[in-house]
């Protein structure tokens, strides 16, 4: 009786320390004595947090079986976590206007954003003004961020490929955040949307082209499915894709409304699947909403 | 000869009376910061900066200040809070914040109009950090914030226990400025508590002849 107790006891740690495993934290075990009633710390990047309440469980763990914890396999697994870091207030919008205004390719008139010159140069004047009333002997930092990072790469003439090494080099390496919607399934950046938005924002800016809309037929079939649904009013299609190698959520939104700014749409619709847009995965089908 | 002796005593004693009334005036000083307080005095950086208000009665405001009417938007009637939990101020309120936090070197009076206006004149001791640079947009903010106190995380986050307090002002309550600088403060994280929003600005400043800096070119 108390053996099948604790047979039974054992095999309920075992699946809880498999739960905890599972979940794709690159830490270790957390430290017992933890209070289990911490709430979890707010949404950063690619990394979710170790539900906290499962520290209990796991102290129990690790205090029964210590090394059967790192020997458990993870199941369900089926890819690397992407390592990219992510800014949920970097826009897709933002970034191309910086970028664009930076290489000059804006007009005056629509560019509130102060040029990255007179910000530096009003940011060096303020500091300097502080440091008399502090004391202090702050300066301007030079900073790698994700926009300067493509303009000096596209002033200096780079071609696509070197952009895509040198962007991914810096965003998986952590040190430059990305907007969510460019990180692809298999966790590098989609330098291709960013570089076709820009040029696309360039040439509606010049007044060449109208802004994009929506492609007429799907260039790409695969991952496509069309479905007629029967409905009261007549029979309506309901289209749904899976996600190909390579893609991000800013390729779908292009290559389904022709215009990366439109990928709230698949988001929001798609909301039980995909926790944030910078998560989604190989094989996820997705229900892509009409205009 | 009588008449002359008598005019030159007149008008002798009219003057001693005018003298005395004039005298009186000046040296009475009666008008007042607070009944207890004819000037501040601050010591601010090692200098000492004595604020009295003009004592001529007669004083008015001119020019660009004593307009009433601007076109809103932009320059509309900003709210008494600017935002939760941001203490408004008056002008006894900035005496005893320059009195004390700035004093202390624990604080700073924040002037957040744009460089030309500053350069014109602002309140003694204040520094100039436009509104636009903690902005969102300006991508280089976060230096400024960290001349202000605070301390940049691993993941660029920011920490603001140690930062400075604020005493933020602008051109005068229809001048949207200073309230958009409290909510960038906010939005960045900079702690309510430690903004103060003078609402008056320098137009209250001057409507109660209080003195200011002279029109200087800093940095």
């Amino acid at each position: 009786m108390i053996r099948s107790v604790i047979a039974f006891f054992l095999f309920a740690v075992v699946v809880c320390a498999a739960i905890i495993f599972r979940s794709d934290n690159g830490t270790g075990p957390p430290v017992a004595g933890q209070p289990a009633a911490s709430p979890a710390p707010a949404p950063q990047a690619a990394t979710p947090a170790a539900p906290t309440t499962e520290v209990t469980r796991a102290e129990v763990a690790s205090m029964v079986l210590p090394a059967a914890s790192s020997r458990i396999a993870v199941p369900g697994q089926i890819q690397a976590e992407p390592t990219i870091r992510t800014d949920t207030h970097l826009s897709m919008e933002d970034m191309t206007n910086n970028v664009l205004a930076e290489l000059g390719l804006l007009p005056e008139s629509a560019s509130t954003l102060p040029q990255q010159a007179t910000a530096r140069a009003a940011t060096a004047t303020v500091l300097r003004g502080l440091n008399a009333a502090t004391g202090g002997q702050s300066a301007v930092q030079e900073r790698v961020d994700l926009q300067s990072l493509v303009v000096d790469a596209l002033k200096a003439g780079q071609d696509d490929a070197t952009i895509d090494q040198l962007v991914n080099a810096a965003a998986i390496g952590g040190q430059v955040a990305v907007p969510e919607v460019l990180v692809t399934a298999d966790g590098r950046v989609d330098t291709s949307v960013l570089l076709a938005n820009i040029i696309t924002q360039a040439k509606v800016a010049a007044g060449q082209t109208a802004p994009p809309t929506r492609p007429d037929s799907i260039t790409d079939a695969r991952g496509v499915e069309v479905r007629l649904v029967q409905a009261a009013q007549g029979a309506t299609e309901a289209r749904f894709y899976t996600v190909q190698r390579g893609d991000s959520l800013g390729a779908i939104a292009i290559k389904f409304y022709g215009n990366v700014n439109q990928y709230p749409r698949i988001f929001e619709a798609n909301r039980q699947t995909l926790s944030s847009p910078d998560r989604i995965r190989i094989g996820q089908r997705l229900v892509i909403p009409d205009l | 000869m009588l008449g002359e002796r008598h005019m030159m005593r007149v008008v002798g004693l009219a003057s001693v009376i005018w003298a005395a009334i004039f005298a009186n005036q000046a040296l009475a000083q009666d008008v007042r910061i607070t009944e207890h307080q004819a000037n501040a005095t601050v010591s601010v950086n090692g200098q000492t900066i004595t604020i009295s208000r003009i004592q001529d009665h007669g004083h008015r405001l001119t020019g660009d200040f004593a307009r009433t009417s601007r076109a809103c938007p932009p320059a509309c009637v900003q709210p008494m809070i600017a935002a939760r939990g941001v203490a408004t101020a008056g002008e006894l309120e900035v005496l005893g914040f320059l009195k004390g936090p700035v004093s202390l070197s624990r604080g700073l009076l924040i002037d957040a109009r744009m460089p030309d206006d500053f350069s014109r004149g602002s309140l003694p001791a204040a520094v100039n950090v436009p509104t636009a640079t903690v902005a969102p947009e300006n991508p280089y903010r976060a230096d400024i914030l960290r001349a202000l106190g605070a301390v940049e995380g691993d993941r660029g986050d920011l920490d603001f226990t140690n930062a400075l307090d604020l005493m933020l002002f602008s051109n005068g309550p229809w001048d949207p400025a200073a309230t958009l600088m409290v909510q960038h403060l906010r939005e960045s994280g900079y702690p309510a508590d430690k903004i103060n929003f003078y609402r008056a600005g320098l137009q209250g400043w001057l409507s109660l002849g209080l003195s200011v800096s002279a029109v200087q070119n800093q940095g």
